[in-house]
């Protein structure tokens, strides 16, 4: 694994999500994000890599809510890379869109472009009372103010878990749990999967191709915009809609 | 104060190469490297260690794995091996961590110096703390003593039982949404004294009453992981959860189908379909002759029709729902939350866990499977909740004088009891009340002397889960970093709170007839008798192996050692001829259901900003406590969303922020409970609202448990506004996705 | 003479001179003070802000350790005392505890190690002064690099020398290479490791 013809993906299973909120709180512990607080929250600057949407669907008493995990789908053909004028946001050759925090200059430009709106500002400082920073994590900087941040893959644990791998010898499974995001491990549903999407034998590479043929559930989020990302969602399964309408999209 | 513009400019350039100054610095703890006095051989810097030990920060302890790093613990993960949640854990066991470094958290023993409840306290040693409660308690009679817990099993619970017997006090152990009903029917219909498994995982057809399983009911994580293969599990076809409720919950928005119910009518709901399919004939069987009554059909008055006018239910729905679960075996009925919290809980909960018998699921694969008993005998399970009724009972005790002193340990009853009991009052008689929480909790705050506990993640101890797995566990907790404390030396920090007891009980000369003489002892005790089983997950040549073995896997268990159960058979339910209905407080308008959040749960989460922080799933409100009320019945209000409206029971009212939304019947609004703490620290204290206070004191007729769900309130604008703290909308919506409406699936 | 007619200057007088001759001097003056400071600020960028005047020859510490004396005398391995350097992120300075193993007998009648021991006994941590140090942003391992270069060079301990110089002969340890981006990307890519961001930014 981690080959240079690496292409890290996941595939989110909307019919499993629960929204349980199980795979934000991850985000927040792992990724060491500030505290949002009340007024962050009013503000519309909660920070949230991975959030959960919630959509309505018809009134008291048909009513139904949908779940969906949201995080940056690390685009083959990202809009927010072309528009940052200091190269701190590019994709790498392991499929990756990343975000380089000290080359950041806070034009804000990139979450401007991006359409699925996962790219979230530091406006302040980060604080945390003195004890509370204990628990920060080593591996993960501590973003100042004025820069852009999102989701990474977690890839502070892909970088630890081959690293270590390489030390002892060892060969690395791409299904292995270390390898995965804090937001895969966190979640009860197994929603979420993570892998080379490159490696025939990986689970994600299996469920893209069986998922993605004509009659799977998968889809990739606004196909619209030609984004080409690595993470793809399968439908949500409604069996009280299924005869009503054979139509989708 | 004038400032020129010249003035004002200096300032400006002054304080700018200030801050740039501080920001191109370097912190001054970074130029320094320190180096320790002893390493331990199994600390690298940076390098982690995972250590598996209990959470217990949810109300269903996990097991879970830590990661420590230079002796700070990182993150919590889900521990593979544990048999209750198999890898997965939740928020909330995440934010145990913030717990542990809580900014506010009690970091030696206090005594009160100030008026009760003033919050002045000075600092005591360990000695002088337990020998001033000694000398008190030593004075008073067992009578005049009460011992509050939360429901504590295993060693805790033994050293707990052992306690209260040797002071002759009475234990009582404090849930504030208890499950007396829940366990009642369990006794009542299956005859087991342990909450028994639902296996989800192998389930085809759901019918769930009330209990927002997926979210906060029981064992929420084990649900949701058994949920994720009831969904889309390799080698099985699409399980179908149909959910009967009277609010829209995670788990009504997760159900193929969500059903509305009148408050209350859950039970006559589960009879109709009971009659359904008795009438599309069941095959004979010993068990079906005495539910039903010697085989006879008598829920005549159960009819779709007749129960569908009074619950509100299309009878066409029932009929259809009913014909469905029974062509879909195995089929598994839960009921819990808000349906067993009435007046007639016990009622509907009996009604619907019989109808696992007509579907034949009872101890079968895909359906509700039994807990044996521990493989230690002397070990304590949970003990049933102390309902409602004896907690007044108490209070009256407490008002008239009889309760001489309290002791409490991670229980908040003064918080959790509704206004009505006049609790918080009646403490005010009680000359002596004690402590053993690490944070200042609602109750804390009362006390006179505190005796602050280790954090779970600093200390030993073990679990028997309830509901386990279906077979014989034990979950072993160790303490994954040292206590954070311990730097204030031997007298001050916090202690185990087993050892605690164990010292008291040796200074007032009490034997509690424990074959150690330190709470970790115990364990090991047992430990050792485990490993003389010489079976299950852990064995081992010798005991300090596997000691080591078992901390390091975090538990034992044997999933052979399903056997050792009550023969479910022997219940002693049938189903009733005649309906039972529920009685309400009040006669307001709208029919209140407080709930439980993703988060704050039953309010103990309330003191971590990381859950305070987590949004409702179905609102997506946080920090906040909020009222959910149907979106139409709002317009014709003229409630908008932040608009601060008094909920007014009988009790007292109550003030929250309006959140309408489609998902709520226009007869019912809902509050969640977690909200609304006197104390906790500085991010649960004096925030929102409490609405478990403003409960009617209306009890579940047959086991005197509180029936939360059954209070009727007005809701009245009060004219101000406070923007709603939401993560909705954070991010403009997706409004070009295709697939934000209910996305069918084109393959079937 | 008509307003706006060319007028030739009129000769400065006594009085001017000495305000121009000051304002030279002054400007002078001025520019010395920028040049020195533009040296700082560009030799801090650089890396070695001291070295322009000779004056890095490395910190204090709160105890005066001769590397010389353990490597040079004793022939001690780097790894010896600084153990987590094949294994982990750091190198690690070693505990107290473990200095104490030797200097429990040795070194009686040294000020220096009756400071050790009294650290050791009082139980305080030691604060060493840090030389070697890379912002926040950057996850610097030295597992790997001394992983990659110990066959070329002999071993674990044959590696350290390439960034810290030669530390066995230093009185007071002090930086030799600049550690600057700069600096590891030129490494990095003449030893065909990689050169993404992610490889160090995270």
């Amino acid at each position: 694994m981690a080959s240079t013809n690496t292409q890290w993906g996941m595939v989110i299973d909307v019919d499993k999500c629960i929204g349980c909120q199980g795979c934000v709180v991850a985000c927040q512990s792992e990724n060491n994000i500030p505290i949002n607080t009340e007024d962050l929250f009013n503000q519309r600057r909660a920070i949230e890599w991975i959030r959960v949407e919630r959509y309505w669907e018809g009134e008291f008493p048909d009513v139904k809510a949908r779940f969906i995990p949201i995080l940056c789908q690390h685009c083959n053909d990202a809009p927010c890379e072309p528009v940052c004028p200091v190269f701190a946001t590019y994709h790498n050759n392991e499929g990756m869109n990343v975000q380089v925090y000290n080359r950041c200059i806070g034009t804000r430009f990139c979450a401007n472009n991006c359409p699925y709106h996962v790219r979230f500002f530091n406006f302040w400082e980060p604080e945390w009372p003195e004890t509370l920073t204990n628990q920060l994590n080593p591996d993960v900087t501590v973003r100042s103010r004025g820069i852009m941040e999102k989701c990474t893959f977690c890839i502070q644990r892909i970088r630890r878990t081959s690293r270590e791998a390489a030390r002892d010898g060892e060969e690395l499974s791409d299904d292995s749990r270390e390898l995965n995001p804090a937001c895969v491990n966190a979640c009860p549903t197994d929603t979420l999967f993570f892998g080379d999407l490159n490696d025939p034998d990986s689970k994600v590479a299996k469920l893209a191709k069986e998922e993605m043929s004509d009659d799977g559930r998968g889809y990739h989020l606004m196909p619209q915009y030609g984004t080409s990302p690595n993470v793809i969602y399968l439908k949500k399964v409604d069996e009280s809609t299924k005869d009503s309408n054979g139509s989708h999209e | 104060m004038s400032l020129t513009r010249r003035q004002f400019l200096t300032l400006m350039g002054g304080s700018a190469t200030a801050v740039a100054a501080a920001a191109c610095g370097v912190p001054e703890r970074e130029l320094l490297v320190q180096s320790p006095i002893e390493m331990p051989e199994d600390m690298v810097t940076g390098l982690d260690n995972w250590y598996a030990t209990i959470d217990r920060q949810n109300r269903a302890p996990l097991g879970v794995v830590v990661r420590v790093m230079e002796g700070r613990a990182k993150k919590v993960e889900g521990n593979v091996d544990y048999p209750v949640n198999r890898g997965k854990h939740n928020a909330v066991a995440e934010a145990g961590l913030q717990g542990l470094y809580h900014p506010d958290r009690i970091g030696s023993p206090l005594i009160r110096t100030g008026q009760r409840g003033e919050g002045k306290w000075e600092q005591l040693s360990w000695t002088d703390a337990v020998s001033r409660v000694a000398e008190r308690l030593g004075e008073l009679s067992g009578e005049e003593t009460v011992f509050i817990t939360n429901p504590v099993s295993a060693h805790t619970g033994l050293v707990v039982n052992r306690f209260a017997e040797a002071l002759g006090a009475k234990h009582m152990s404090y849930e504030p949404l208890e499950r007396t009903v829940l366990k009642a029917s369990m006794k009542q219909v299956f005859d087991q004294e342990a909450m028994p498994d639902f296996d989800i995982e192998n389930a085809a057809y759901i019918l769930s009453f009330g209990a927002d399983f997926l979210n906060t009911w029981e064992s929420p994580v084990r649900y949701a992981r058994g949920y994720g293969h009831f969904r889309q599990g390799e080698n099985r076809s699409r399980g179908k959860l149909v959910h009967f409720d009277s609010r829209f919950s995670m788990t009504g928005a997760n159900a193929d189908e969500w059903v509305y119910v009148k408050p209350g009518y859950e039970g006559e709901v589960a009879l109709a379909i009971a009659n359904v399919m008795i009438s599309a004939g069941l095959p004979d069987s010993p068990a079906l002759h005495r539910i039903t009554g010697q085989g006879s059909n008598s829920l005549e008055s159960f009819t779709p029709q007749a129960v569908g006018s009074r619950a509100g239910v299309d009878p066409e729905k029932i009929v259809r729902i009913a014909r469905d679960f029974l062509e879909h075996p195995p089929g598994l009925a839960i009921g819990g939350g808000s349906a067993g919290a009435h007046s007639n809980g016990l009622f509907n909960l009996n009604a619907i866990y019989a109808l696992n018998y007509l579907s034949g699921s009872v101890d079968q694969l895909g359906g509700i499977t039994f807990n044996p008993s521990p493989p230690i005998s002397d070990l304590p399970t949970a003990p049933d909740a102390t309902s409602f009724s004896d907690f007044r009972d108490l209070a009256g005790r407490m008002s008239g004088g009889q309760v001489k002193a309290l002791l409490v340990r991670n229980a908040d009853p003064f918080y959790g009891l509704p206004e009505n009991t006049g609790i918080t009052r009646a403490s005010f008689n009680v000359p002596l009340i004690v402590s053993f929480s690490n944070r200042f909790d609602d109750t804390t705050m009362l006390a006179d002397i505190i005796l602050p506990e280790n954090h779970y993640l600093e200390d030993w101890g073990t679990d028997i889960p309830d509901p386990g797995p279906g077979y014989q566990t034990i979950g072993f907790q160790q303490p994954v970093v040292r206590p954070f404390f311990e730097s204030r030396g031997p007298h001050l920090g916090t202690k185990n709170f087993g050892d605690v007891l164990m010292t008291l009980a040796q200074v007032l000369e009490k034997d509690l007839g424990l074959d150690a003489d330190n709470f970790k002892g115990l364990m090991e005790n047992d430990a050792r008798r485990l490993r003389e089983l010489d079976r299950g997950s852990v064995r081992a040549a010798n005991d300090k192996l596997f000691w080591n073995t078992i901390l390091q896997r975090g538990g034992w268990w044997d999933t052979n050692a399903s056997g050792d159960i009550h023969d479910p058979r022997s219940g002693q339910y049938s189903f009733p001829t005649a309906a039972q209905a529920p009685s309400t407080g009040g006669s307001g308008e709208f029919h209140l259901m407080p709930f439980e959040t993703t988060g704050l749960t039953d309010g103990r989460g309330a003191d971590l900003p990381w859950l305070q922080a987590t949004p409702d799933p179905i609102t997506t409100a946080t920090w906040q406590t909020w009222v959910e009320i149907n979106l139409k019945k709002a317009e014709e209000m003229g409630i908008n969303e932040g608009d601060v409206v008094k909920v007014t029971s009988e009790q007292g009212s109550i003030e929250a922020l309006a959140y309408p939304h489609p998902g709520i019947s226009p007869d019912v609004v809902a509050i969640p409970v977690g909200q609304g703490h006197k104390g906790g620290g500085r991010y649960s204290k004096d925030r929102g609202a409490n609405v478990l206070s403003i409960l009617s004191p209306v009890t579940e007729s047959e086991t005197g448990a509180l029936a939360w769900a059954a209070t009727r309130v007005n809701l009245r604008r009060t004219g101000e506004w406070i923007r709603l703290p939401k993560f909705e909308n954070t991010a403009p919506d997706l409004a070009e996705d295709g697939h934000r409406r209910i996305i069918p699936l084109t393959s079937g | 003479m008509l307003p706006g007619d060319f007028q030739p200057p009129k000769r400065p007088t006594g009085r001017r001179i000495a305000l121009f001759g000051a304002l030279g001097l002054g400007g002078v003056v001025g520019l010395v003070v920028v040049v020195v400071i533009a040296t700082f600020v560009i030799s801090a960028w650089l890396g070695l802000p001291l070295d322009a005047f000779g004056l890095n020859e490395g910190p204090d510490q709160p105890i005066a350790f001769p590397h010389p004396t353990h490597v040079e005398d004793l022939g001690l391995d780097c790894t010896f005392c600084h153990r987590n350097v094949t294994v982990g992120a750091a190198a690690t300075i070693p505990a107290v505890g473990f200095c104490m193993s030797c200097h429990i007998t040795v070194g009686d009648d040294k000020p220096e190690v009756e400071k050790l021991r009294n650290f050791h006994t009082s139980g305080i941590p030691v604060d060493w002064v840090r030389v070697h140090r890379v912002p926040d942003h950057v996850n610097f391992v030295h597992e790997p690099h001394i992983r990659h270069f110990s066959e070329q060079y002999g071993g674990a301990s044959g590696t350290c020398q390439l960034c810290h110089g030669d530390v066995g002969s230093m009185v007071k340890v002090q930086q030799v290479r600049s550690l600057k981006m700069g600096d590891c990307v030129d490494c990095h890519r003449d030893n065909e490791a990689p050169t993404d961001c992610t490889t160090c930014h995270y």
